[in-house]
């Protein structure tokens, strides 16, 4: 009793710790088993993901109630961070990575890094949802774009980019330091959302050249740039991760959740399993549970995440979703297109682009 | 009985399935080589499309080399949905400029040697294991020019071979099945081919054997021209079989008939004898019955001497006989009893012949000829025996003539006296009417032919022409 008591002390003060922090890096939260038994036989499953662990955690306790025996170690991460540890630290690799940040977990997978995989539940979701039976897609996210309804004074809430533009230009020196959006030199997400928006529109230009002119404030993950969007430090966060956002608008009626309806952009949260995995069975059960209609269930009803799969029903389902207003479903291809995202050249390129309309003098900018 | 040999059908089944099966091992062995080219070709197609938008987009800027890579180049690629890709664009200098650094086996020789003989860049294409798989990789070089600057760039695209094997496969895959589904119904195309064609024998075995053992008559089957001569052989043999057996079903009537009318005569003459109380009339009677009796002993000699000649003929086989020899020495045997009934025979003729034939059933034969002679010879005649040798359209034949000067044969009874039994209505002279018929038989043997002539003034000329064949000689 006094130990889960204190495990669950600690489990709080971590999270406060997470909220907390705007530029965090890792934070690990330990679920232990289920067993109550003393001197049983515990194994650990290691989770390294970069999924808010709120939303995760109906998944591990569905996993801990079906296997008891089973603890769960997740270390909580931006995309990049994690990427770049499991790159540099070979011997600390985890069973499981989860991330949204397709492109990332794709090279890793390209690599060679993933094991393969054939699980039974792969029936369960759409085909174009899985690589090589390495990478498996459980998530069907819109990028979106989030309010404060505040500094619409009147005017109709945006729906689309354009709109958006059209706002920024109206509001003009008001959103001056308002406008938050992805660092996409250090977030991943943030960087492929903004890859992959510079393949869709022509606006991408034109929002760039704003977001520098009004010296929008860069984040590293969406909890950090909500928490400032509720905050009043920025009124317009662009290329949000959805399922927080609408989150957000749910507890917060004056922050409103818009999907462009221009494209609406889809990311699939990925996992795979580490080819030098400690516990490969234990996760290749996780893997089972994530992609089956039992864990699809879970994400739709108590994650708030959007899940993959098309059967399953609940207030964030797929159909719930689409119920939505919202423009073309765009979904990022989860397959060798991702190359180009971790193209170094192209990357170069990206950021030479960003730095310049980013931290350039306002003077130059005009020219 | 012949052996049973092997089965026309069997042999054409095995033939034809050999030959199926041989033609189809080869079709599916081609088809395999073929999909394994045709799925390299496809997508080393892809490999240097991909390759090709990657060198599109590479350009030179103030001695600075600019890579914007598209994504069509990596859509490429992702047409093959489960395979791995990797690729990296270098200088001349062996610098990685973006993508992978560690890739494996790069032909930088040919690579820098088309780079200096200032040519166009040919894709070259080579295999190498990379990450624990094998990747199909294409290299290709890129010529940037700014003024008088010339820079090569190396772009080299590598891909895992799933989805050729799995094209491979597939293509191989259809193939198995249509060659499958071929192989059976050409198999069984033939096999009904091969049934239609024996159908025929079929045919002809079913109506020969449906016939009852009486029923000889020609068998009536649609068959095909190649099975036509089979039928008629038969049909020919059955009409031998046919008139052999009837003349033997006539024969058999004939020799009862012929045996049980002695037979009467005796019973009736015996009675009488029984009954006679003169003793001068029983003993003329007791004579009649031993005429009647040598009679009856002669008919049956002469039967017994067919059967015997018939069962001759089945197991003896030919041997050369002296023809001259044969007739001189059966002359010699019926001299005697010729003059017993004072005719005379004079042998004619100074040849030497030679045959191929049976002795017992040429000597038989001129034994019947020579005696009939004798019987119809009117007391005091002559019977005249001689061996010649004529030209028939300059071909030399054997002859042998036996003329006699009794009243002659009407030209109306030479076309039965060969035949069993038979006897002139105006014959008084006493005879079994077998032994002609037994002559004309051993001729046929031999292939002799028989001829009769009237004899001038009067008188019978019986004339065996022997055939010119091989065994035969002669001197004059």
């Amino acid at each position: 009793m006094k130990v889960s008591y204190l495990l669950g002390l600690g489990l709080i003060l971590v999270s406060r710790m997470v909220f907390a922090d705007a530029v965090r890096q890792d934070s690990y939260i330990a679920f232990p088993s289920l067993n109550k038994q003393p001197n049983h036989q515990e194994d650990v499953l290691a989770i390294y993901g970069a999924v808010n662990h709120q939303a995760i955690e109906p998944l591990f306790r569905a996993y801990q109630e079906k296997y008891p025996n089973v603890a769960i170690h997740y270390t909580e991460s931006n995309t990049r961070h994690l990427y770049e540890q499991f790159i540099s630290l070979p011997n600390v690799r985890p069973d499981v990575m989860l991330s949204p940040a397709m492109d990332l977990q794709f090279k890793l997978a390209n690599d060679g890094y993933a094991l393969a995989y054939n699980s039974p539940e792969l029936v369960n979701v759409p085909k174009g949802a899985h690589w090589r039976n390495e990478l498996f897609g459980f998530t069907y996210e819109p990028i979106v774009t989030a309010i404060n309804s505040d500094i619409l004074a009147g005017d109709v809430l945006p729906q689309s980019r354009e709109q958006l533009l059209n706002l920024i230009r109206n509001k003009n020196y008001l959103l001056d330091d308002k406008m938050g959006l992805f660092n996409i030199e250090q977030s991943g997400l943030g960087y492929l959302t903004w890859a992959y928006d510079g393949q869709q529109s022509r606006s991408y230009g034109r929002l760039l050249e704003a977001f520098g002119r009004h010296q929008a404030r860069l984040y590293t993950d969406t909890s950090s740039m909500l928490n400032a969007l509720l905050k009043g430090q920025i009124f317009i966060a662009y290329n949000l991760v959805g399922a927080y956002s609408y989150q957000w608008s749910q507890k917060y009626a004056w922050i409103k959740t818009i999907m462009p309806t221009d494209y609406t952009t889809i990311i699939m949260r990925t996992a795979f399993i580490p080819r030098d995995a400690q516990q490969p069975t234990l996760a290749k059960r996780f893997i089972d549970l994530l992609l089956s209609p039992e864990g699809q269930h879970v994400l739709a009803n108590q994650s708030g995440i959007t899940p993959i799969s098309t059967k399953v029903k609940g207030p964030y389902s797929r159909d719930e979703l689409s119920k939505l207003p919202h423009g073309i479903f765009r979904p990022i291809p989860l397959g060798l297109e991702l190359l180009i995202q971790t193209d170094d050249a192209k990357k170069q390129l990206i950021y030479h682009e960003w730095d310049n309309a980013m931290f350039a003098e306002p003077n130059n900018l005009s020219q | 009985m012949a052996k049973a040999t092997t089965s026309i059908r069997r042999q054409l089944i095995l033939m034809v399935a050999t030959v199926l099966i041989f033609i189809n091992v080869l079709a599916l062995w081609s088809a395999h080589v073929y999909a394994n080219r045709t799925a390299k070709e496809s997508y080393d197609r892809l490999l240097y499309g991909s390759a090709l938008q990657m060198a599109e987009n590479i350009n030179i800027l103030d001695a600075r080399v600019y890579i914007d890579l598209p994504v069509s180049a990596f859509e490429t690629l992702a047409l093959s949905t489960s395979d791995r890709a990797f690729y990296s664009i270098m200088n001349g200098q062996y610098q990685v400029l973006t993508g992978y650094k560690d890739l494996p086996n790069i032909p930088f020789t040919q690579l820098l040697q088309q780079s200096s003989e200032k040519e166009k860049f040919i894709p070259i294409y080579y295999e190498a294991m990379y990450r624990d798989e094998m990747v199909r990789f294409v290299a290709l070089g890129k010529r940037l020019l700014e003024g008088d600057s010339v820079n090569d760039v190396f772009i080299i695209v590598g891909q895992t071979l799933d989805a050729r094997r799995a094209a491979a496969t597939e293509i191989s895959q259809m193939a198995l099945q249509f060659v499958t589904l071929f192989f059976f119904i050409t198999l069984l195309l033939l096999l009904f081919v091969i049934w239609r064609v024996l159908q025929p024998l079929q045919t002809i075995k079913q109506a020969i054997t449906e016939r009852s053992s009486q029923e000889l008559s020609p068998l009536d089957a649609n068959v095909p021209s190649e099975i036509a001569p089979l039928l008629k052989s038969i049909n020919y043999f059955m009409a031998q079989l046919d008139s052999t057996l009837n003349r033997l079903k006539r024969f058999t009537a004939e020799a009862a008939h012929q045996i049980r009318t002695p037979l009467a005569g005796l019973n009736s003459q015996a009675q009488n004898a029984i009954d006679e109380t003169d003793e001068m009339l029983r003993q003329k009677q007791l004579q009649h019955i031993l005429e009647s009796s040598n009679l009856l002993t002669n008919t049956v000699n002469q039967l017994l001497s067919r059967a015997t000649l018939t069962h001759r003929y089945q197991s003896h086989p030919f041997s050369p006989v002296s023809l001259d020899y044969v007739i001189k020495e059966t002359c010699r045997d019926l001299v005697v009893w010729a003059l017993e009934r004072e005719v005379e025979i004079e042998y004619v003729g100074d040849i030497k012949a030679t045959i191929n034939g049976d002795e017992f059933a040429l000597k038989q034969m001129l034994q019947n000829i020579i005696e009939n002679a004798i019987k119809y010879s009117p007391k005091g005649g002559v019977v005249e025996v001689e061996l010649m040798i004529v030209f028939e359209q300059s071909v030399p034949l054997i002859v042998l003539q036996i003329r006699d000067q009794g009243v002659g044969v009407s030209d109306q009874d030479k076309e039965h006296i060969f035949e069993y039994f038979y006897r002139s209505p105006d014959n008084f002279a006493s005879g079994s009417g077998i032994g002609l018929s037994i002559a004309k038989d051993v001729a046929e043997h031999h292939d002799a032919r028989f001829h009769l002539k009237d004899n001038q003034p009067t008188g019978l000329i019986v004339e065996v022409i022997f055939p010119q064949r091989k065994g035969l000689s002669y001197e004059s």
